[in-house]
């Protein structure tokens, strides 16, 4: 059975940078997937060019059988593919609502074609997504926020929002880029209680990239780790913290 | 002194306020709604007005089977610009917009057996004959006059004008308030974040920019009729700031306040005819027209300085940056 | 004729040069795309005729009364108009349609107090210097020798200097070389200073080169400098070096009968704009540009 996510030898440079110098790992269905590395490994890099925002300079992305590498971003994420941004990326001068509103797919009311002639499915569609953003937003704790501006949010609830807005896409493979960057303590246990039941009922797939070790090692089933563009190994958590290579990469020990 | 009184000449101010309302919607879709830096909406006024004026002189067509084609020709235009340059980043294609505009007008200029050149309309049709494309339109405009019971031209015009641009204003209205405003809005926001949520941003640019050029094709009709002869000198980007100033004086991202802001632009513009007092009739009443258009650049500048929301806009969304 | 096309299109392109490295430098420390450049240009012009015409004072005298003169109005519009803006933080939207309005502001009011009519300086223009199969007048010989000079000086200044290397390090990152200790406000009057001098030169040069001139040729001029920013990439002094000098060229060289009859001189303009198209076609960010704003 192949995987739902594979990177096969992909090469990103940026001149005369080899950012990314041959990635090649599998995610797993169903699986929460974290992506591990020192500052300057690549993984930010990687990312970007998994959702499309970067088109790899050699190799094969693909995703539930298809290749993905060299499409733009937008077509990525309708294909099924999400990220989000380190600093969650809400769209400040619209209201929470809106920004989930805008998260659905395939909505007709969003083409000039559907406005005109299919109202009722689009009016149908958007009913829907009414429905299902304010039951998101019960479940992030953000309901009474539905009608504020996303820009009036703090960082920890932006947090949140993204989370939802995630949701919302019904994805099958979701790219969380640092989720727990600038998050309080009290909040990173909810965002991750939130993950590991979304992964549970909904059966999400995640890839993760972050810093924060313990929360990687708690929440991912299989570990990454980069290294100066390529991976250096991957396994369970306890595999992957017991691996001196990893120790090392950490810490620059010179061999 | 006594033009001041005089309703012929305010029903004319609202006209041009009318038609200035239709252009300024057109740049209100485009970078109220859209965030598109375009600085040669004046270029698609032209090939509105042009194209008209064209097939009804040359090709002999009736103005009501030329209007709408004016109008599509406007759009694809828009599309020919858009198609290339909204790529670009938001200052080479802000350049790139005025470009096009001045190729419009330089085209139009020297292309003498297509639009009868520099000397304007009156030289579309054969030589030595004096052309006019009017006569569709004006039989019309008679009629509607005697409907409505109203005995002069302008105030007619007026009544036409403002119909047109109140649906046109009403229709943007909707349109924004749809899913597919939604969406431009949120490019306007931050289109990189709009893109990742799976929206095709160019697509949705590239319409914004045909839409909004087809309501300056839209204008361009009106400034045809209501004038019944122009030249390529008339659609200079000096409109196109007109038109920016109006968005500036109004409020950027809200429909209504388009109408307000080109009423306050025309009564200034107008207005500042009247300056029959001391200081400024110690100038000579050509001088004058400088005069007012220095007085337009002054208020352009205090606007951006000090208001960017505009008159009627909230701080909140202020678009501008 | 080739060869007098070429020589042309030197005398055009190195005008255009000369305009938008002042553009550009502007730009580089200021993201401000100064949309009144072309009315500095021909205020420089103007106020040369009115020290070379009515004063009777040499073209030389004169010249450089007009870059002066545009030197100081420069900086004094950095501190009436630009250094408010600043301390609102106006962004490039703000500052562009302020540039705008000071457009509409300069010219009528240049129109006001020169009037329409076209004027020209007291050059000769009968005087011809001919080199082989090129015949090149007074004003166009002036204007070429004029320019080369100040593009090397230029070039000297930006590569050799500390305000020139300051200059082109804030436009690459400004962030990083106002946290490295540089003097922000010196640069950015230097920037100014730099700008309006040379955009004077530029406006006199051109009023020169055309022979007649009236207050609306600077708008005219505006648009091909633009372009000449851009195909070098905006921000890159030497970038719109090049890029005014490649257009100038190409727009001359245009119309040689060589190239299937050659283009009709009278759409000149339009082939400068080609040529920015197809450059930006193929390089979105123009020859030495960053590809997003920075």
């Amino acid at each position: 059975m192949s995987a739902l996510l594979e990177v096969e030898d992909v090469v990103r440079t940026f001149g005369a940078v080899r950012a990314v110098d041959g990635a090649t790992f599998a995610v797993e269905e169903h699986s929460i997937t974290g992506l591990i590395g020192p500052n300057g490994a690549g993984k930010s890099t990687l990312f970007a060019t998994i959702a499309g925002s970067l088109k790899p300079t050699s190799g094969r992305i693909v995703f539930a059988g298809t290749r993905i590498d060299g499409r733009p971003a937008h077509r990525v994420a309708r294909a099924g593919v999400v990220r989000t941004y380190q600093a969650a990326r809400v769209l400040t001068r619209m209201s929470v609502l809106e920004n989930l509103l805008l998260a659905t797919r395939a909505h007709p009311g969003e083409q000039l074609t559907g406005v005109l002639f299919r109202p009722r499915a689009a009016r149908a569609h958007e009913q829907r997504g009414l429905e299902r953003a304010q039951e998101l937003l019960a479940l992030v704790g953000l309901e009474s926020y539905i009608h504020e501006y996303a820009g009036t949010l703090s960082g920890g609830q932006r947090k949140l929002l993204d989370l939802a807005r995630v949701l919302m896409v019904e994805p099958t493979l979701v790219l969380l880029d640092e989720p727990m960057a600038g998050v309080a303590p009290t909040l990173r246990v909810q965002l991750l209680e939130h993950i590991l039941a979304v992964r549970r009922d909904r059966g999400l797939t995640f890839l993760i990239v972050e810093h924060d070790l313990d929360f990687v090692m708690q929440a991912a089933d299989r570990v990454v780790v980069m290294n100066q563009g390529r991976v250096l190994t991957a396994g369970t958590p306890d595999e992957v913290r017991a691996n001196d290579q990893v120790v090392d990469a950490y810490l620059g020990t010179t061999r | 002194m006594s033009v001041l009184f005089s309703g012929g000449f305010w029903a004319f101010v609202c006209v041009v306020a009318g038609i200035y309302t239709i252009l300024a919607l057109g740049l209100q879709v485009q970078f109220g709604f859209a965030g598109l830096l375009n600085f040669g909406q004046v270029g698609f006024m032209a090939i509105g007005a042009y194209t008209m004026a064209i097939l009804v002189v040359k090709e002999g067509w009736s103005t009501w089977l030329a209007a709408p084609l004016a109008i599509a020709a406007a759009a694809a235009g828009g599309l020919l610009l858009g198609l290339p340059t909204l790529r670009l980043r938001a200052d080479y294609f802000a350049i790139v917009t005025i470009a096009f505009s001045e190729i419009i007008r330089y085209v139009a200029t020297n292309d003498t057996s297509l639009t009868g050149g520099s000397q304007g309309t009156i030289a579309l049709g054969a030589v030595g004959t004096a052309s006019e494309y009017n006569s569709g339109w004006s039989s019309f405009q008679t009629h509607v006059g005697h409907a409505l019971g109203i005995s002069t031209g302008d105030t007619t015009m007026l009544v036409i004008v403002w119909v047109v641009a109140i649906i046109l204003l009403t229709l943007s209205w909707f349109a924004l308030r749809t899913p597919w405003g939604r969406v431009l809005r949120a490019i306007r926001d931050d289109e990189d974040a709009a893109a990742s949520l799976g929206k095709n941003v160019f697509a949705y640019k590239l319409q914004a920019l045909a839409l909004g050029a087809a309501l300056a094709g839209i204008a361009g009709l009106f400034y045809a009729w209501e004038f019944s002869f122009f030249s390529p000198d008339d659609f200079q980007p000096l409109l196109t700031f007109f038109a920016w100033m109006i968005l500036l004086l109004g409020g950027l991202g809200r429909v209504w306040s388009v109408p307000v802001g080109a009423l306050v632009f025309g009564f200034i513009f107008a207005g500042t005819r009247f300056l029959n007092f001391p200081p400024f009739t110690w100038v000579a009443s050509d001088e004058r027209a400088y005069i007012r258009l220095i007085i337009i650049g002054l208020i352009i500048i205090v606007l951006v300085v000090l208001r960017p929301q505009g008159l009627l806009g909230k701080r909140r969304e202020m678009v501008l940056e | 004729m080739f060869l007098q096309l070429v020589a042309n299109g030197l005398v055009t392109g190195s005008v255009y040069a000369i305009a938008a490295v002042g553009v550009s430098l502007v730009y580089g420390l200021l993201r401000l795309v100064n949309f009144a450049y072309g009315d500095f240009m021909a205020f420089g012009a103007f106020v040369a005729f009115a020290v070379n015409g009515p004063l009777h004072q040499s073209m030389i005298v004169a010249a450089l009364a007009g870059m002066a003169a545009t030197a100081a109005l420069s900086l004094v519009l950095d501190v009436v108009l630009w250094k408010p803006m600043r301390v609102r933080r106006a962004g490039f939207m703000s500052l562009f349609l302020a540039s705008i309005g000071l457009a509409l502001v300069l010219r009528q009011s240049l129109l006001l107090a020169a009037g329409s009519a076209p004027r020209s300086y007291t050059v000769n223009p009968y005087r011809v210097f001919v080199l082989g199969s090129v015949r090149l007048s007074d004003a166009q010989v002036i204007a070429i020798a004029t320019a080369a000079v100040t593009i090397v000086l230029v070039g000297l200044f930006l590569a050799l200097t500390t305000w020139g290397r300051v200059l082109r390090a804030m436009a690459d990152d400004r962030a990083l070389a106002a946290v490295a200790g540089i003097d922000v406000a010196g640069a950015t009057r230097m920037a100014w200073l730099i700008s309006g001098l040379l955009a004077g030169l530029a406006g006199v040069l051109a009023a020169m080169v055309e022979y007649s001139f009236d207050p609306n040729f600077g708008f005219q001029l505006l648009l091909p400098v633009f372009a000449a920013v851009v195909l070098g990439g905006i921000g890159s002094a030497y970038g719109a070096l090049l890029g005014g000098l490649a257009l100038g060229l190409a727009q001359e060289v245009s119309t040689w009968s060589g190239f299937a009859g050659g283009v009709n001189p009278v759409y000149k303009p339009v082939v400068a704009f080609g040529v920015l198209a197809v450059a930006l076609l193929i390089r979105p960010q123009g020859f030495f540009g960053q590809a997003r704003a920075g």
